[in-house]
């Protein structure tokens, strides 16, 4: 297939799946924040303030009024602020711009979808919503939005190469952030006390799974038992959650392994990436300190979209 | 229901003393059988339609931005089968004889030098290309598809007004405009017997491939668009979609070898057939418009070693020349021995010295066009303009006026069209797609194009004119 509809496919996966990320992200700190503001500001506002850890350039503005609550500013800011790089709005703006540089590439479902949802946000960013409730309703609306698009692509799409870097760049955001997310997260999960405040410490541990989409399937492995030493190898490891880091590189793995052509230094970085998730042990996370892990799979990612770009994009 | 009849052309519908012309009966007791809500509902769930699916276009140095719809008027506009019939054979004729002519202007000139065209009308145009002189295209077809407009002067006489021999557009809205027809009035079609629209994608492909210049393995077909910046590029991406064909912009091809590739995740892959909807002047940097970045280094090297064929082929643009159409008559006569069968508007020539001396003195009566400007962009409307207007137009002229054409102005007909609650008359074309394949075929009806300004002749959709439904009914067998 043609480089530049390649790339233009896998940057429309990357995007897409950021948006859904950010999107739920909103939604779980949301109900994290207004559960939590009242009994402990300070977590609530650490809670917000992970965002700007998560998407570095991002920048959130002033609230809209003394007695607004702590998530109306940022849920303006990463929803539906147009100049923010990394809220909800301009990811599918972004998706939607390489979606229709590429129209003879989609199905037509796809794009209408696509279009839909974007179009439905945009509306949302021009009335200026600001009340939380308004913003949460809109927020679910372009959730849903959102999965019909992989819905259409999940249903309509062939198989093919386009398929593949489309699947590749959704597959590697999702492998990224969640590397990045964890990386934020776990140390003040970790070093907190489940003693100090029992109900709030489960919440945090709770509101990490559902930030990761991960929660019910938790539950079915593990039961109702939110044990940290369950939670964080079940986001890492666990072959099945197809949120888990193992999962997603297992994903861009065989993505690399059915494009044609001969396999490349991206294939090498991400085989090597897979296998180190699927044959962990205790020297993967030595005295449980899971960062140096998280940083090497956040370098990994960085390092197989270079690769990517190099034998796909620019030839 | 409201319908307000037009008083001063043609109105395609309502004759002035007998009522609905006979083929246009049963869809206005249809329309007239619904309510003003239920046709507001309708209309509300159209435009909804064109906004989710994107099917737009775009005005060049308009604020609203990148894409706009293109309006569309839901009543459509039927041809009868007799009529069509008579359109269809003119513009097999017409196109047969505008591909002999820019064949003969890049062999031997005839023409030129039996003084049916003036030489200089034709050498000396930017269109013409000096550098393709005795290169024949595969198939010595140079208009693979040519888009002629066509309209109805206040008798209801079909006549030719222009062709697009270079990259005509539209095509994609007829297409759509039939789909979205279906969707939204069904009721319409259960009592004509409409000739589908639908094969077009796939004659055009077939059109292409006639083309190839390695006809026995498997050819391959890409559309060349600017990028998502011009004005047709959902129209672009509408047909390689509906063709199968690889969209590319120029970026994306090389050439190696005298041969063109795509750069494509697999390394280098073999191009055939170009089928560029970008202008010729934009092609090849080394061949034509140094400055061009749209276009693919080299490319005219390997059409010129017939490795690749081009369509429509560089250098048809001389045939769709406004002066050029002035000699349209004598050329179907020259080349063909025939009677044009299709008329055309009496045109004067800016070249000839008479005809310019009668545009000086009659501006106010004309509508006065550069020669190679499209898009109802730089034209003079004599009648509505303003005299300081005419003045400045006349200064710009008579600095070339080889450059100028003047017709006078022609009532256009008119079609019913729903605005604001009635339907009011507003004034229309039809622009027919012809393919030059292995035959010369004819998309039964095109893309009426409708002024949706009250009073307004300028159709064209960069001055926001809106397009309808043109149905051509199949001949009954009684």
């Amino acid at each position: 297939m043609l480089s530049r509809v390649a790339d233009a496919l896998y940057w429309m996966g990357r995007y897409l799946e950021r948006s859904e990320n950010i999107t739920r992200l909103l939604l779980v700190t949301e109900d994290f924040s207004t559960e939590t503001q009242g009994l402990a500001e300070q977590v609530a506002q650490a809670a917000w303030k992970d965002l700007l850890a998560i998407f570095p350039a991002a920048q959130v503005g002033a609230p809209a009024s003394a007695f607004a609550p702590l998530s109306q500013a940022y849920l303006v800011g990463f929803f539906l602020d147009p100049a923010n790089p990394y809220s909800v709005h301009y990811s599918l703006r972004k998706a939607r711009e390489n979606a229709r540089s590429v129209r003879e590439a989609l199905t037509v479902e796809v794009f209408l979808a696509i279009n839909e949802t974007f179009r439905a946000l945009d509306a949302d960013a021009r009335r200026g919503l600001v009340d939380p409730p308004a913003l949460r309703d809109a927020l679910s609306a372009a959730h849903k939005g959102l999965f019909s698009t992989i819905g259409a692509i999940e249903h309509t799409f062939t198989r093919d190469d386009s398929w593949l870097f489309l699947k590749l760049g959704e597959s590697l955001e999702r492998v990224y952030r969640t590397a990045l997310i964890l990386r934020t997260k776990l140390p003040a999960l970790g070093a907190s006390e489940p003693r100090a405040d029992v109900a709030l410490y489960y919440t945090q541990w709770r509101t990490l799974l559902r930030a990761l989409g991960s929660l019910e399937n938790y539950r079915r492995a593990y039961g109702a038992r939110l044990e940290p030493q369950l939670v964080v190898p079940f986001l890492l490891f666990d072959p099945h959650s197809p949120r888990s880091l193992r999962f997603g590189a297992e994903a861009v793995k065989r993505c690399l392994e059915r494009i044609s052509g001969e396999p490349g230094p991206a294939s090498r970085i991400i085989g090597r990436l897979h296998a180190g998730l699927c044959y962990h042990d205790e020297r993967t996370a030595p005295g449980g300190d899971y960062a140096p892990l998280l940083d090497g799979v956040v370098d990994a990612s960085g390092q197989a979209h270079d690769a990517l770009a190099g034998q796909y994009f620019a030839t | 229901m409201k319908w307000v009849p037009d008083t001063s052309a043609y109105d395609e519908t309502f004759d002035r003393a007998a009522g609905p012309r006979p083929h246009y009966r049963a869809l206005v007791t249809t329309l007239e059988s619904f309510t003003q809500t239920e046709i507001d509902r309708r209309e509300r769930l159209q435009k909804i339609s064109l906004v989710d699916q994107g099917i737009t276009f775009t005005v060049y140095g308009e604020k609203e931005g990148l894409e706009r719809i293109f309006p569309f008027d839901f009543v459509p506009r039927i041809i009868p089968a007799r009529e069509w019939e008579r359109i269809e054979a003119g513009l097999i004729q017409r196109v047969t004889a505008l591909n002999l002519f820019i064949n003969d202007v890049y062999q031997e000139q005839k023409c030129l030098r039996d003084k049916v065209v003036p030489p200089e009308l034709v050498l000396s145009r930017r269109e013409y290309k000096r550098a393709l002189l005795r290169l024949t295209p595969p198939r010595q077809i140079y208009t693979h598809v040519v888009g002629t407009d066509i309209i109805r002067n206040d008798r209801g006489d079909y006549l030719i007004l222009e062709d697009n021999c270079r990259c005509p557009s539209g095509v994609s809205y007829v297409l759509e405009n039939r789909n979205l027809l279906h969707r939204v009035f069904p009721e319409f079609f259960t009592r004509y017997p409409v000739r589908p629209v639908r094969e077009y994608p796939r004659l055009l492909l077939d059109t292409l491939l006639w083309s190839a210049p390695r006809a026995s393995e498997n050819p391959v077909a890409v559309v060349l668009t600017p990028g998502i910046h011009n004005s047709a590029y959902f129209e672009h991406s509408f047909l390689a979609r509906e063709m199968g064909a690889f969209l590319v912009q120029g970026r994306d091809l090389v050439v190696e070898d005298s041969a063109v590739y795509m750069r494509t995740t697999a390394g280098r892959q073999r191009v055939d057939v170009i089928y560029r909807r970008v202008d010729e002047d934009f092609l090849d940097p080394l061949a034509f418009r140094r400055d061009s970045l749209l276009g693919v280094p080299g490319l005219v090297n390997v059409y010129r070693e017939g490795n690749v064929a081009i369509a429509n082929a560089p250098g048809a643009g001389v045939a769709d020349d406004k002066a050029v159409y002035a000699y349209m008559p004598a050329l179907i006569k020259y080349y063909l021995g025939q009677e044009p069968l299709l008329g055309q508007v009496p045109t004067y020539v800016g070249l000839r010295r008479d005809d310019f001396a009668y545009m000086r003195e009659h501006m106010a009566e004309l509508v006065v066009k550069t020669t190679g400007d499209s898009g109802g962009y730089n034209m003079l409307m004599g009648p509505f303009a303003a005299r300081r207007e005419v003045d400045a137009y006349l200064a710009q002229m008579k600095k070339a006026p080889g450059n100028y054409i003047a017709q006078p102005l022609i009532e256009l007909s008119s079609h019913p069209t729903y605005v604001d609650g009635r339907f009011e008359p507003r004034r229309i074309d039809l622009r027919p797609f012809i393919l030059y394949g292995e035959t010369i075929r004819v998309l039964p009806g095109g893309l009426t194009r409708v002024a949706l300004r009250p009073g307004s002749y300028v159709v064209n959709s960069s001055q926001g004119g809106g397009s309808k439904d043109t149905w051509v009914l199949a001949a009954r067998n009684t």
